[in-house]
């Protein structure tokens, strides 16, 4: 389970975050929802390690990962998706999965590799096609898939509706909370589109302005109308 | 006609040096964003150090194989007590500081081997072949310097497209961010990066030395030439950095031949200016891809 206590981050004079505790429990889908600017990205920069709190601390099952860089976080389990479809268009699909495993043996890097083509099996059809050539959404399973390459017990989703047809947003996050599921990965998934993330996710948290709002099960978030009106605008 | 081919074929050689320290140039700039104009300085000095295991043991490949190594551990430990201080906080003031290694290369040389040409042995005839009745411009060492070239580039191709380290470099010069959140130890990528620059810059200094001489300041020239080459490739193609490398050297060939060796600069002034006006991203640069 990836606990965090007290989470505060600053840029300059501004305070992104503020005191920001939460769990992300294993086997299910975790959504933190809020409006534009609430902090999301912020913390989950943080978690990954891209950002340097100004306070507060985060841990893996008891194994602490505040101050570690973050190529050290994804080797302790924690894979971050960032916002904005992170594949290098320069590489092939299947370098670009490679890259997630990298540091892995090559049995380990293999199976991981044969998972994601399972999951995703558009992937290993344009596995010697360039990154750059892939559809949005392709790409975003790209960014999927080389995430899970490095063998997560949590995956950190940032924004992942971004840009992408409602359809197939609601594929992706359909598949997502369905590996949660079936091989007890946590997810933590952040997005503005409230009511897809909250129809996926077990627990929803409502940030606002940096601050944990309230925090709860989803199917009584998405029906709490003074909730939605106030912070999630719908 | 047969002038024209002369001309080309003596071109080719130094073609061949000028891509390779193009390549040195071009490694660090897709790795790190800073053109490092120690770069003919670091060459300069392993090829000092090459000299001087070749007059203690007066084996050329021991020199070869000592420069290689030592421009290895010179380009780690600029990019340690220089680059990464000062680009921590400037990439500008990266730039310029790689020049005060270039100039405290050439003076650090300067003092230890002296300020005065020296010759570099020859590990081969330098004299043109006899071929079909005439003698080509084109020597047994001319040979070598092409097979050591080309034996690099295969070498850093298998390196950079067939390896985990060359994907963990490519990755890490495309995409920073997205290398450390695969995993990838980012800051060791781009050191094994200057250490590679480095045994490519000395290669191209020990076998530029003994058809040339070497003095702290001989590769001077040889820096205008490769950044041209290098910039009209495109700062961050290996392949423009290669192949507008060698055309370099056979455009020099021919207005030195022609004209005169010292409108060679000038002329690789101009085709800068012209590569700037009209095609300032350069040929081969991934960036025009992507615009496209």
């Amino acid at each position: 389970m990836l606990e965090v206590h007290g989470l505060s981050v600053n840029y300059g004079p501004v305070q992104a975050l503020q005191d920001v505790s939460l769990r992300v429990p294993p086997g299910q889908v975790t959504a933190v929802i809020g409006a534009n600017g609430a902090g999301k990205s912020t913390l989950m920069r943080t978690l990954a390690g891209l950002e340097k709190p100004a306070k507060g601390s985060w841990s893996l099952n008891d194994e602490t990962l505040t101050g570690k860089k973050p190529e050290d976080i994804v080797r302790a389990g924690v894979s971050l998706v960032p916002e904005g479809r992170s594949t290098i268009p320069d590489l092939t699909v299947e370098e670009n999965l490679n890259l997630g495993g990298l540091w892995r043996s090559k049995a380990r890097r293999q199976l991981a590799h044969s998972e994601v083509y399972r999951l995703f099996p558009v992937l290993e059809e344009r596995a010697k096609m360039g990154a750059d050539t892939l559809s949005g959404g392709e790409r975003q399973q790209l960014a999927i898939g080389r995430a899970l390459m490095s063998g997560p017990q949590v995956l950190l989703l940032d924004e992942p509706s971004l840009g992408l047809a409602p359809l197939i947003v609601t594929q992706i996050l359909e598949l997502v909370s369905r590996l949660a599921r079936d091989t007890g990965l946590a997810v933590l998934l952040v997005e503005q589109n409230a009511v897809s993330a909250l129809r996926v996710a077990r627990t929803g948290i409502v940030l606002n302005l940096g601050q944990v709002v309230t925090s709860g099960k989803a199917k009584d978030i998405a029906s709490d109308e003074q909730l939605r009106h106030a912070y999630l605008g719908y | 006609m047969t002038t024209f081919i002369d001309y080309l074929l003596s071109g080719i050689s130094s073609g061949m040096i000028i891509a390779l320290m193009a390549l040195a140039l071009v490694l660090i700039w897709r790795g790190t964003r800073v053109v490092n104009f120690a770069q003919v300085g670091q060459a300069m000095f392993t090829t000092f150090v090459a000299l001087s295991v070749q007059t203690l043991t007066g084996n050329w490949f021991l020199a070869l194989a000592v420069a290689l190594i030592a421009g290895a551990v010179l380009g780690v430990i600029v990019q340690y007590l220089v680059l990464r201080p000062v680009k921590r906080t400037d990439t500008a003031g990266a730039i310029i500081a790689t020049f005060g290694v270039l100039i405290a290369l050439q003076a650090g040389a300067g003092m230890i081997w002296g300020g005065a040409n020296q010759g570099f042995p020859q590990p081969f005839s330098t004299a043109g072949i006899e071929f079909a009745g005439r003698v080509w411009p084109f020597s047994p060492y001319d040979f070598l310097t092409i097979g050591i070239t080309a034996l690099m580039v295969v070498i850093l191709t298998v390196i950079f497209k067939k390896t985990s380290l060359g994907l963990g470099m490519r990755a890490s010069a495309f995409n920073p961010e997205v290398a450390r959140l695969s995993g990838v130890r980012v800051n060791r990528m781009l050191s094994v990066g200057w250490a590679i620059a480095g045994v490519v810059g000395a290669v191209a200094g020990v076998l530029v030395a003994p058809v040339a001489t070497i003095s702290p300041n001989s590769f001077d020239l040889l820096l205008v030439f490769a950044f041209t080459a290098a910039v009209i490739g495109g700062l961050d193609s290996l392949v423009g950095a290669i192949s507008v490398g060698i055309f370099t050297g056979l455009i020099f060939s021919l207005v030195s031949g022609y004209g005169d060796a010292s409108n060679a600069p000038i002329v690789a002034l101009i085709l800068l200016i012209l590569n700037l006006l009209f095609k300032p991203q350069g040929i081969f640069s991934h960036h025009k891809v992507r615009e496209v």
